[in-house]
């Protein structure tokens, strides 16, 4: 499967997952204005490029639209639950820049990302047994250094109960 | 396994599922139906295991306190995480923490904004400094212009008094006799070499 596109990398898990901009649960709508051609629309441009399927990524129920060459500077427009919205001016801007600033005005910062990574721990504990959809192990005889399911690794003899019944048997006899 | 599979993502509505229902299958094992029964079984009378009333009693007793116990301390567990849940949503620690969230998106707004007003006021100067360079551009381009037309009118002009000048030698029907008697009088000799900065070099004679 060749590689599409001119930077392909950005069809990559590795690179969607290490986007840093996760919305707050306000915000609902992103709209990006910016121009193909010209100098102070540079930023908008490489934003748009590297940076708005990573934040797709990380939030799948924003809604984001871009416009092209509606206005004569960039801006974004953020639309949040309150009918609030939040205009963000990046003209001139580098496309790291304008990350930075987003996710100051509007993305959760790490100590909430962080909290809710251990909120969502708590809900699934390693130490239980089932299926494997929901659990890590189904039995016992999946962890290493435990005795093997005897249906793949015959179990050795003195293990086996016919074995042990027939020393009972000859012991009692 | 079944808990397991039957899991909603709603963990209240799983704690508040019936768990006074028995969750055991019946199993057939190997036999289907409408297989007969095994003729070893033919005269098998299945009686239930014989009951002592005294250790029933005694078993009564201690399971109907068992299970009170234990009903007890489930609910406890349930209505823990209940009064959790509503506290998070609905209580006066969430009322703080929506407070200063507010507060904090003001301010970030106010960060924003205060940004927005910076940018503003640098794309006004550069929209000025534009605007500006586009007026004298423009100013220059009319100079430019009126030069051009200037010097093209002086250039015509001296093409004319230069025409006036040369009028004064042409040949015209009066003066054709006298030109020819005087062309005829000097006979005029273009038999010379001149080297690279124009000088004459060298003169054969007139033949």
């Amino acid at each position: 499967m060749p590689m599409k596109g001119r930077f392909p990398i950005r069809r990559t898990l590795e690179y969607l997952q290490k986007g840093e901009i996760v919305f707050k649960k306000t915000v609902k709508i992103m709209t990006v204005n910016y121009n193909t051609h010209g100098d102070l629309s540079e930023g908008a441009r490489k934003f748009v490029f590297f940076n708005i399927p990573q934040i797709q990524y990380k939030n799948p129920w924003v809604q984001i639209m871009m416009f092209k060459n509606m206005t004569p500077s960039p801006f974004l427009r953020f639309y949040l639950d309150d009918g609030e919205q939040v205009l963000v001016d990046v003209e001139g801007k580098h496309h790291k820049e304008i990350t930075q600033h987003v996710r100051k005005i509007l993305g959760k910062s790490d100590k909430v990302l962080e909290a809710e990574a251990l909120a969502k721990m708590e809900l699934s504990n390693p130490a239980n047994f089932g299926p494997k959809k929901y659990f890590l192990r189904e039995c016992m005889s999946e962890v290493e250094g435990q005795v093997p399911h005897p249906g793949l690794v015959p179990l050795p003899k003195e293990m086996t109960g016919k074995y042990r019944a027939k020393l009972a048997a000859v012991s009692d006899d | 396994m079944l808990r397991a599979l039957s899991r909603c993502h709603d963990p209240v509505f799983r704690l508040l599922a019936p768990r006074s229902t028995v969750l055991v299958e019946t199993v057939r094992g190997r036999k289907s139906r409408t297989d007969p029964k095994a003729k070893s079984k033919l005269g098998r009378i299945k009686t239930p295991p014989p009951v002592d009333p005294v250790e029933m009693v005694v078993l009564k007793e201690r399971f109907t306190e068992y299970n009170l116990i234990l009903r007890a301390l489930r609910l406890e567990f349930k209505e823990q995480v209940l009064r959790k849940k509503y506290e998070d949503e609905v209580g006066s620690a969430a009322e703080e923490r929506a407070k200063r969230e507010a507060e904090e998106h003001r301010s970030l707004m106010a960060w924003n904004d205060a940004e927005n007003l910076r940018l503003r006021k640098i794309r006004e100067q550069r929209v000025q400094k534009e605007a500006e360079e586009a007026e004298m551009k423009r100013r220059e381009a009319v100079l430019l212009r009126q030069q051009e037309l200037e010097n093209y009118i002086k250039e015509k002009e001296r093409q004319i008094i230069q025409l006036q000048e040369e009028a004064k030698d042409f040949i015209t029907l009066d003066n054709l006799d006298q030109r020819i008697e005087e062309a005829l009088d000097n006979p005029k000799n273009y038999n010379f070499a001149i080297d690279k900065e124009g000088r004459i070099v060298k003169r054969t004679a007139f033949q």
